[in-house]
This record gives C-alpha cells, sequence and structure tokens, in this order.
C-alpha cells in the first residue's frame, strides 16, 4: 500500500516541505570567510525571494487559470512580448513618461490574454490548444515587433535607463510580488470572483445548471493571467536591461511546476494562493541551495524533477468512496 | 496511517538528498583555514548546449586543473538571462576569487557584473561585450573580422573554380538578432558585395543547429538548380548543409564554408580533414586567455591586465587542418 | 426460503475501513449462501457500498478476513475479484464512456479469449447473448455516452454478466431504472439464482426486497444490526433494524385541487418542441406539485433542460411568471462542486445578492443560510467541510438550499430522492408540501411511482417525448400511469 495521503493536513504539509528544506539549506550551507552561513545573509535570502518574483507573480494567475480547469501555455510568450513593448516605448520617443510605457506594456499583455479568454470561452476549443497557438502567435509578434534584436536599454541618463534604474531595485521587484500575492489571495478567498473560479473548475457543467457566469470567469481569469504576466515582462525588461523577443522561453513550465507543487489540482476546482507562493518558495529555495553548494546543473534538473513528482504524489487526493 | 507515512518519506528525501549533496558539494568552498591558500575560481557560462560552449568549458578544467591551488566551478544558465543573473548573484555570496562570465545577452548581465565587481571580485568577460565596462578584462575575438576572412576564401574559391569571382553562395544563418550572426553576415558580405557576379542566392535561418539547417538546405536545394558555395555561419550549419546536399546526391556541386572550426571528432577540423568542409574558420574559445590572465591575476598581486584582449582567428583548410586538430583537440573530449 | 440450509458460500467476518478519522466500516460481518439473493441494506453511510467494493476488490480494507466455500480468499484488486467469480454493479456505473458498448465489455474481460485479433465479429459475438439477456437491443458499436443513465445500468450488469460472476453484487441497480426495466432485473436476478448465481443486493427499496430477495442484512453505522430471513420479516421490523427507532411516516396532505380556472398560470407551455420534445402542453399553478412520470429517456430530465433554456425551443411557446429553479437528476455530476464546502455549494446561485462590489459579505452569507439548513434538517460536520464527506441525503440538501435561497416560483426537482437513505426521503417530501403551501409551483420528476402518488396534485406521464397521459392524483394509480408510460399506442391525453 504506496498510499501517500492526508488531505486534510495539506497546507500545513507543505509548510513542513519547506521549513524542512530551509533547514536543509542552511545546514549544508557553505559558511563565508567569517564563518558565518551564506545562505542566511540577508542578501543571498533576498536574492532567493528577487529571482522567484517573476514566475512567482505569473504562477499566482496561473493558478487562478488552472483552478477553472484551464491552463495557459502563452505566458513565455506574453512576457517576451511585454518586454518588447516596454522597451520599444521608452527607448523610441513614444513618451516621456515611464508610466505610459509600463501602461502600455501592461495594457498589451492583457489584451493579449483577453484574446485567449475570449477565444477559450466563445469557441469551447480546449485551453491547452488555444494557449499553444498563441505561445507560437504572441512569440512571433513579438519577434516581428522588434525585427528579431532586442532592445537594449542602457544605463545612462535617459528615460529607458532612468525606468530600468527604478525596478530592477530588489525592493520594487520583491515587493510587487508580495503584492500581487496579496491581492491574488484576496481576490481567491473573498470575491464572487474567486468563488465561480473555483466553482467552474470544480465542476463546469453544475456552474451552468447553477446559472454562474462562465464565460466571463473564465475570461477573466485569462485576463488576469495577461495581466500578470504583462507586470512581470515590465520586471523582466527593467532586470535585464532590455526588450527581448526571445525573453521567456519554458517560463510557462515553471509556472505549472510551481502551482502543482502548491497543491493545486491541473484539472482545476482544488488549490490555493498560499500554496502557488510556497510552491514558488520550494523551487526557489531549492535552486539557490543547490548553486550555493556549486551541483551540477544536470542533477540539479534531477533533483527538481524529483522533487516535482514527489510534492504532487503526497498531496495527492485520497480517493473517497 | 496515511499522516505517519509522511514525515519518513519527507525525512527520508532530505536526508538522501543531504547525502546526496555532500557527497557532490565540491570541497573547495572556502570552509576553514586551509593550510595552503586555495583559489576559487567561478565561470558563469550561458548555456551546456552548444558544442562551442561545451570546449570552453572541457578547455578551461583542463587547463585549470592543472594547478593544485586552484578550484573551478562552473554553472550553466540554460541560455536564459534571468537564470544567469541569479547564478551570478550566488557566486557573488560565495565570494570567489575570481569570476569569469560569458553573458548570454548583454544587456542582461551589465548590472549583475558591476555587482560583482563592487564586491571587489575581479571579472574577466568573454565573448560577449556588456553595456558597460563592468569587467578587469574583456576577452573577445571579431566576428566581422571572421566574416571577412570567410567572405575573401570564398571569393577565391569562386575565383579557382571560374577565372573570375562569379557563382552562386547559399548563406545559413543562425539565430536572429544575436551578434554572432549579425557580424559573420556583415563581414562576409562587405566582401562579396565587391563582386556583382557573386549572388547569395538564399540565406535561410537555421537558428545555429544542424538539423535546422538540413532541413531549410534540403528546401534551398529543391529552389536552386546551381549552388556552388555554402557559407554556414556555424559549422554545424554548414555540416548539415551538407548531409541536406549528399541526401540529393549533389555534395560534389558545392563547396561547404563554416565558422568555430572547433576540436575533436566532432569539430569542423576534423571534417575539414574529413573532406566535408572546405574551410574553416577558428572561433577562438577565450577561454586560454582567460585562463592565462586569470593565474597571473591570482599568483601575481603587481600585475594589471589590459583592459580588452582581441584574439584573432585562424583559417583551417586541408593544408594546415592535421596540426590544428593536434592544436585544437582536448584530450577527453570527442 | 427452500435453501436456508445451504451452506455459506461467501463470509465476509469482522470487515473494518477507515477514511481518515471516519469509520465507514467497523468490524461489519456478512454472509452469503449460494443461490440466494441476499439485500443488503441501510441508511446512506452505513457501509453498505463501502463493504460492496471491499468484496468487489476495488475498495481494501483495513482489518478482517474474507472466506470462499470455507477456504480464506485475498480479493486485493477487481482482477482478483474476477477470477474469484465476483461482479460488481456499481451505482456509479463505472464505464468508459468514449468506448463502444462492446469495447466496454470486453475491456478488461478475462472471459473474452485473449492474445487473439479482436475483430468486431468476435466482439459482436462475445456481447451479443449478454446484451440480449438484459434486454439492451441495440448496436454493440455505438459508443456508452449515447446511453441512457438506465441503459447504461444494463451494460453494466450485461458486462458483470459476461464475466461468468457466481456472485454478483448489485449497488442500488434499479435507484435510475423505471418499472420495466426494474422488472426486466427482476426476472434476470430470477433466472440467475436458478443458475445458482449468489446475489448481493444493495438497496433501501422495501417493496423490491420483499419480491425478490431471500434474506436481508442491515447495517447501521458501520457494524451489522442483524441478518433476517425476508419471509419470516416486515418492513416496520427492517427500518427499525436501519434507523435503530421506529419511523412515522407522515401522510401527505393532499392539498385540495381546487378550481384552477379563474387563476392565472405560473407557467404556461404550449405545444412546446425541443431535440428531444414533441408538442409538450401543460400549466402549472402557484402552489401546484405537478409530477411527471415516464421511462428514463422519456424526455422528463429534457423537459428540466427545456424549461430553464439549457435546451434550444424550436417551437411551441413558454411563458412563466418568476425564476425556475433546477434540480438536476445527478447530483454529483450536474449538481455538486464536490471540493467546495457546503456553504460555497450553497450560496454559489446567490452571490450577487450576498457580495457587494464583487465583494463575499461572508456574515450575510452565513446568516442567510442558517435558517435554511435548519428547514431542510441540513446536518454537516462543519460549514466548511467538502460536499464530499456528506451522506447523499445531505448532499441533495445541500443542492435543495441552493435553490431555496434563490427562492424560485417555479422549481423543477428531477428525481430529488435518487439514491438517498430514508430520513431525508422523508425531509425533502416534507419540504415539498411547505414550499408548495407558500405557493410556489413545483415539478416533481421520479422513478418511483408511490412518490409521485403521494406527493403530487397531478401527474403527467411522457413517452418518447410526447406527452402520454394526464391525471389528477387522486385518480391516477400505478397501474393506469405504467399503461401509458409504456404503450406506445398513447392514451389520449384525458383532461382533468
Amino acid at each position: 500500500m504506496l498510499m501517500l495521503h492526508l488531505p486534510p493536513l495539506k497546507k500545513a504539509q507543505r509548510l513542513v516541505a519547506l521549513a524542512a528544506l530551509l533547514l536543509l539549506a542552511v545546514l549544508i550551507s557553505p559558511t563565508a570567510a567569517d564563518g558565518s552561513r551564506i545562505f542566511l545573509q540577508a542578501g543571498n535570502l533576498t536574492d532567493i525571494l528577487r529571482q522567484v518574483s517573476l514566475i512567482g507573480i505569473i504562477s499566482l494567475s496561473m493558478t487562478f487559470v488552472i483552478l477553472t480547469g484551464g491552463i495557459d501555455l502563452s505566458v513565455g510568450s506574453i512576457l517576451a512580448f511585454s518586454t518588447a513593448v516596454a522597451a520599444m516605448f521608452l527607448t523610441r520617443g513614444y513618451t516621456t513618461h515611464m508610466a505610459v510605457a509600463i501602461a502600455a506594456a501592461v495594457a498589451a499583455s492583457t489584451l493579449a490574454g483577453l484574446l485567449n479568454g475570449v477565444v477559450i470561452a466563445t469557441t469551447g476549443i480546449q485551453p491547452f490548444i488555444v494557449t499553444l497557438a498563441s505561445m507560437i502567435g504572441v512569440r512571433g509578434l513579438a519577434k516581428w515587433l522588434t525585427s528579431n534584436q532586442n532592445i537594449d536599454i542602457g544605463f545612462g541618463r535617459d528615460l529607458a535607463a532612468e525606468f530600468a534604474a527604478a525596478f530592477r531595485e530588489k525592493a520594487v521587484v520583491i515587493g510587487a510580488y508580495a503584492l500581487a500575492a496579496a491581492v491574488s489571495w484576496t481576490v481567491l478567498a473573498r470575491t464572487v470572483f474567486g468563488r465561480h473560479v473555483r466553482a467552474v473548475g470544480d465542476n463546469e457543467k453544475a456552474a451552468l445548471y447553477a446559472g454562474l457566469p462562465i464565460r466571463s470567469t473564465k475570461i477573466a481569469a485569462y485576463l488576469l493571467s495577461g495581466l500578470f504576466t504583462g507586470c512581470a515582462g515590465v520586471l523582466y525588461a527593467a532586470e535585464n536591461h532590455q526588450g527581448n523577443p526571445n525573453a521567456g522561453v519554458a517560463y510557462e513550465l515553471d509556472a505549472i511546476a510551481a502551482v502543482v507543487i502548491g497543491g493545486t489540482r491541473l484539472s482545476g476546482g482544488q488549490g490555493s494562493i498560499s500554496g502557488t507562493i510556497i510552491g514558488t518558495l520550494i523551487m526557489g529555495v531549492l535552486t539557490n541551495m543547490l548553486r550555493l553548494n556549486n551541483v551540477d546543473s544536470n542533477v540539479e534538473m534531477m533533483i527538481k524533477a524529483v522533487i516535482i513528482v514527489l510534492a504532487v504524489a503526497v498531496q495527492r487526493e485520497r480517493n473517497t468512496n | 496511517m496515511k499522516r505517519a507515512k509522511l514525515l519518513p518519506v519527507l525525512g527520508g528525501t532530505a536526508l538522501s538528498l543531504a547525502l546526496f549533496l555532500s557527497s557532490c558539494a565540491p570541497a573547495g568552498v572556502p570552509t576553514g583555514d586551509p593550510p595552503k591558500r586555495q583559489f576559487v575560481v567561478a565561470f558563469s557560462q550561458a548555456n551546456n548546449a552548444e558544442p562551442y560552449r561545451a570546449a570552453q568549458n572541457a578547455f578551461l578544467t583542463k587547463l585549470l586543473a592543472a594547478q593544485p591551488d586552484l578550484k573551478l566551478v562552473i554553472s550553466d544558465a540554460q541560455q536564459d538571462n534571468s537564470k544567469q543573473v541569479a547564478q551570478v548573484e550566488t557566486f557573488i555570496r560565495q565570494k570567489p576569487d575570481l569570476l569569469i562570465v560569458a553573458p548570454n545577452e548583454r544587456a542582461a548581465l551589465t548590472a549583475v557584473m558591476g555587482q560583482a565587481m563592487e564586491a571587489k571580485i575581479p571579472v574577466i568577460c568573454l565573448e560577449r561585450d556588456i553595456l558597460q565596462p563592468n569587467y578587469t578584462s574583456y576577452v573577445h575575438s571579431d566576428n566581422v573580422a571572421i566574416g571577412r576572412l570567410a567572405g575573401q576564401f570564398i571569393v577565391d574559391q569562386l575565383t579557382k573554380k571560374y577565372g573570375k569571382p562569379r557563382g552562386n553562395v547559399v548563406a545559413m544563418r543562425g539565430l536572429l538578432g544575436v551578434e554572432g550572426e549579425i557580424n559573420r553576415d556583415r563581414g562576409a558580405r562587405e566582401i562579396l558585395d565587391r563582386y556583382p557576379e557573386i549572388k547569395i542566392v538564399a540565406d535561410p535561418v537555421a537558428d545555429w543547429i544542424q538539423a535546422k539547417a538540413k532541413d531549410r538546405m534540403t528546401e534551398v536545394l529543391r529552389a536552386q538548380p546551381r549552388i556552388d558555395v555554402v557559407y554556414g555561419h556555424n559549422d554545424p550549419m554548414a555540416i548539415g548543409a551538407y548531409l541536406a546536399a549528399k541526401e540529393l546526391g549533389r555534395e560534389k556541386e558545392m563547396s561547404f564554408v563554416g565558422v568555430d572550426g572547433l576540436g575533436g571528432t566532432a569539430g569542423g577540423i576534423r571534417k575539414v580533414l574529413d573532406g566535408i568542409l572546405a574551410a574553416t574558420f577558428v572561433y577562438p574559445l577565450c577561454v586560454d586567455k582567460a585562463a592565462e590572465i586569470a593565474l597571473r591575476l591570482l599568483h601575481d598581486p603587481g600585475f594589471r591586465p589590459e583592459k580588452e584582449y582581441l584574439l584573432q582567428s585562424v583559417m583551417v583548410t586541408a593544408a594546415n587542418a592535421a596540426s590544428m586538430y593536434e592544436t585544437y583537440s582536448i584530450p577527453g573530449m570527442l | 426460503m427452500h435453501n436456508v440450509s445451504l451452506p455459506e458460500h461467501l463470509q465476509a467476518v469482522a470487515i473494518t475501513k477507515r477514511y481518515g478519522g471516519v469509520c465507514a466500516l467497523n468490524a461489519a460481518s456478512f454472509s452469503l449462501r449460494a443461490g440466494e439473493v441476499h439485500a443488503l441494506m441501510g441508511e446512506n453511510g452505513a457501509g453498505k457500498s463501502t463493504l460492496a467494493r471491499i468484496l468487489a476488490g476495488s475498495t481494501p480494507a483495513d482489518g478482517g478476513s474474507i472466506s470462499l466455500d470455507g477456504a480464506p480468499v485475498r480479493i486485493a484488486s477487481p482482477l482478483d475479484a474476477q477470477r474469484l467469480g465476483i461482479g460488481i454493479v456499481y451505482q456509479e456505473l463505472d464505464l468508459f464512456p468514449h468506448l463502444t458498448l462492446a469495447e466496454n465489455i470486453v475491456i478488461g474481460n478475462l472471459h473474452f479469449p485473449e492474445g487473439q485479433w479482436i475483430a468486431p465479429s468476435r466482439m459482436r459475438a462475445f456481447c451479443a447473448p449478454f446484451l440480449d439477456q438484459v434486454g439492451l437491443h441495440m448496436d454493440p458499436f455505438l459508443p456508452a455516452a449515447a446511453l441512457s443513465i438506465g441503459q447504461r445500468q444494463l451494460l453494466v450488469i450485461a458486462r458483470a454478466l459476461s464475466m461468468d460472476a457466481r456472485i454478483l453484487l448489485l449497488d442500488e441497480p434499479t435507484s435510475s431504472l423505471f418499472d420495466d426495466a426494474a422488472e426486466r432485473l427482476f426476472a434476470l436476478i430470477a433466472t440467475l439464482k436458478s443458475r445458482g448465481v449468489s446475489i448481493v443486493y444493495v438497496s433501501h427499496k422495501m417493496d423490491e426486497i420483499f419480491r425478490i430477495c431471500d434474506r436481508a442484512t442491515v447495517l447501521r453505522d458501520g457494524a451489522t444490526a442483524g441478518t433476517v430471513e425476508v419471509p419470516h420479516t416486515t418492513p416496520a421490523e427492517l427500518i427499525r433494524l436501519m434507523v435503530g427507532r421506529e419511523l412515522q411516516l407522515a401522510p401527505r396532505g393532499m392539498s385540495s385541487p381546487a378550481s384552477r380556472n379563474s387563476e392565472e398560470p405560473l407557467l404556461t407551455a404550449s405545444n412546446l418542441c425541443t431535440a428531444k420534445l414533441k408538442n409538450v402542453s401543460f400549466d402549472l399553478y402557484r402552489g401546484e406539485v405537478l409530477g411527471i412520470a415516464g421511462l428514463v429517456g422519456s424526455g422528463r430530465s429534457a423537459l428540466g433542460a427545456a424549461l430553464t433554456g439549457m435546451d434550444r425551443i424550436t417551437s411551441g411557446t413558454l411563458t412563466h411568471a418568476g425564476a425556475i429553479g433546477l434540480l438536476p437528476e445527478d447530483r454529483r455530476l450536474q449538481g455538486l462542486m464536490m471540493r467546495m464546502s457546503v456553504l460555497e455549494n450553497a450560496t454559489l446561485a446567490v452571490l450577487g445578492r450576498l457580495s457587494r462590489f464583487g465583494w463575499i459579505r461572508r456574515q450575510e452569507e452565513q446568516s442567510e443560510l442558517a435558517p435554511v439548513m435548519r428547514r431542510l434538517a441540513l446536518t454537516c460536520p462543519s460549514l466548511a467541510a467538502p460536499v464530499s464527506q456528506l451522506s447523499g441525503g445531505n448532499q441533495q440538501k445541500v443542492l435543495l438550499a441552493r435553490w431555496l435561497l434563490r427562492n424560485p416560483a417555479i422549481l423543477f426537482l428531477d428525481d430529488p430522492t435518487r439514491g438517498i437513505d430514508i430520513a431525508a426521503k422523508q425531509d425533502i417530501y416534507r419540504l415539498i408540501q411547505e414550499l408548495a403551501a407558500v405557493g410556489t409551483g413545483l415539478i416533481l420528476v421520479s422513478s418511483e411511482l408511490p412518490e409521485l402518488l403521494r406527493c403530487c396534485d397531478r401527474i403527467l406521464v411522457l413517452h418518447e417525448g410526447r406527452l402520454a397521459a394526464r391525471f389528477a392524483a387522486a385518480e391516477a394509480t400505478q397501474e393506469k400511469i405504467m399503461n401509458a408510460a409504456t404503450n406506445v399506442a398513447a392514451n389520449a391525453a384525458q383532461p382533468c
């Protein structure tokens, strides 16, 4: 009987797993010249938070999408699109206010998300297929817009450089993630929309019979995904000093991994924002721990594979009845 | 029953992970007071997937292994800017004695390499320039110059073939927007454009990848009845084009020119020896120079390195391939 | 009856099963003689389905032992059960909807010769006799999804028969069958019994048990409350064993069908046509309980879909005053969000009212639900408990709560008592009367004719999408309804 299940303790479980990982990271952390553990340095801990913030923000909105029973494969491409739009506005003199550039990038990304949602909700084509198509299409759009060129953001005193300097600040990036997490948690737990998201993913047919607004709920979930991904794209452009049409390749998979490690059912209906945050942190701490110990990056991938399967196996739903 | 099962599972995982890690963790990270000064050199590599990068890793490992007081750690950013930034940040926490960075993309790594400099870690930037001079030394080669060399070689080939510079050329382009692709293309065109009877009849994009080059070349072969030279922006693409031509029985009709000139059995020099490529142009691995600078920096406190080192390419043809193969092949690497 | 002296064929002793902290079975024992029909009874949550699943190898027991003809056996998987000759027909009908009837029968079937080419002709030949036995005269290469719930049940029974089961476990097999299909099943059970097959019949329908069962074992709270010889017991005795006390069946306070002529109907359907309905016309008045009888697939659920706008009305008119609520036929598939809590399920359709600017007002959510729960006698461990932890009866009440909060003028109840225990049924009957008393118009679909006769003012009978007959409750009998529901030469609609 290889059954590993305990639903009532899921949340505690995830925290225990994260705590165990943190403990392990502290125990095996190499030490600095002064004998302190490098892992525990404030700089290192905030490094982790900053490093997970972009995927973290995307995985928050991915949680909503997955809760509706959908999936959004286009987030990596939308992120690239957002970086490209932001950098174009900043470097090509379209505007003199960085807020306009940010708004343009976020609005463009939100529009891409809206398009995903509308197509999914009105045609009934599976989200996997629709977002696979937009993953390809939006990537093409980003490359076309930029003529395949990275749009570099310099280090001078111009608008673009000021933008990058402001938005690559650790505090700003981590703050943005924290804000997005708080908003996501509140929306899912406290609003009618959040309740509808879970209901639609749990049992779409029953949602239909109960007269719930299934279409607009789905559209809103993908729109949110576009919006959050657009914000992550703005942060990416600042952090990497560029608009990059090739950015974000395979980010959708990292985001999905964080969501499922956080205990959200891939088929929808069950999951939580807190779980996703913990899932994101688990992956971030794990990466940092392995890097600090200079573990071979191929081995790193193998360990992550084991962690993903293990995390989902431990949280598997028990078979009722 | 369920609750009781979880803890052993988690505990077991943690334990095995810990054991595994302790066996993996190199002892070279400074942990105490070693009897002799032990130096750590950290190398942040853009990716491990390209043969050129793998050769860099192997060559640098070989060069530094000869130094008993020196420990090399390499991280692989898997072609992801954010990953590489994170890895460099982690290196900064570890305070290595020297940091070598092969940036995935120029803008993305600029700031974090500046942080390394602020942390008083000497930084050697390899091959790809960054936006600000946030490095101790920059070691690179010149892709435009390589392009020009290749262009000139093509002109000579065609002149030999027809008595004057004329003929049809196919260019196999790498990933668009990348510096190597832009400059290898630009350099070659600078030369070829001088001869109106030399035509570039097709320039498909194959993203540096041999398999894609074979597919793209197949299409070109269907469309072009006569091709004289294929110029691959790297050796694998030239080889992919060769395979496509061979499949259609047309490989004798044209000659193939590549760039990179790696050693080893899979490298471009071997392909020149085998008669597949007419020529390849060595794109310097740069790590030999980096190793040289590193050793002097660490061992000689008075050493002030140059801000920039430009490494020259070497043309490899059938005439010098055998000796070049000796020089550029690394034992233990295929 | 005459086989009292037969030896025990299958014996399960001290079977225990826990789900988390809940003890589904607590040292329950059960024994089955060869060639008998043995009723396994109990209220929902008593553990009878769990016991059936353990005997069929689909759920592992935590403790206890099982022996077959005196030799201990281990039933660790459904395949083990199949080898031992134990077949099961689940209440939820474990079918592959996208596979054909034939494929559903041969898949995993040890009696379909292995290692040979699965030619369509071979599948047809293998399946035909079993489909025939259960009266499913259909093309074996139709997908199972094309079948109605009742027909799917027949298919699962055919599959169990094709596995040559010597012991057949039927888990509430008639809960969705109409009487003619049930009759066919009873005849089938008699045939099987005469061939020496032992049958475990999980049910709480008294009339069936007294018709076809030899013995009955009653489970209460996961333990065996007693085993009785059916010919020597009474329904009252069985109910006492099930609920641990005598149950008073409340008499139906039949509202007098006053003259409706002067009154505006709440709902008028005239010549209503959809893909599944043809020219259905009727009125529904305030405070009326209108029964809908008909075989599975006769259009009774399609009527609900038409009234609530799920199915497109192709011709005819529908006018109604006020909202129409629909309690769907299958509460798991069409009604409940199984992973959401009692509270969330109940308030789902009225969140607009319980929120301000999209924010849920959680105090009001709870305070609005509380009186409805009391009215329904809905019991649950907590409002935050997922509905999957509730019994079938309480799950149905959660769905009813959803509609009561909506307070619709018209409520369409599609087989609301299917598969729920007696006490919960009583609560639902009481609620129907209370709603009618305050003027709600109710349409009640049911597979159980006595239920319709007890609860309704008028009864409409559907046959193949058409209105076959209409009766005033006072003049209706089970016989008349059955005739109308099955007779192809439909009776002329009688006025009432």
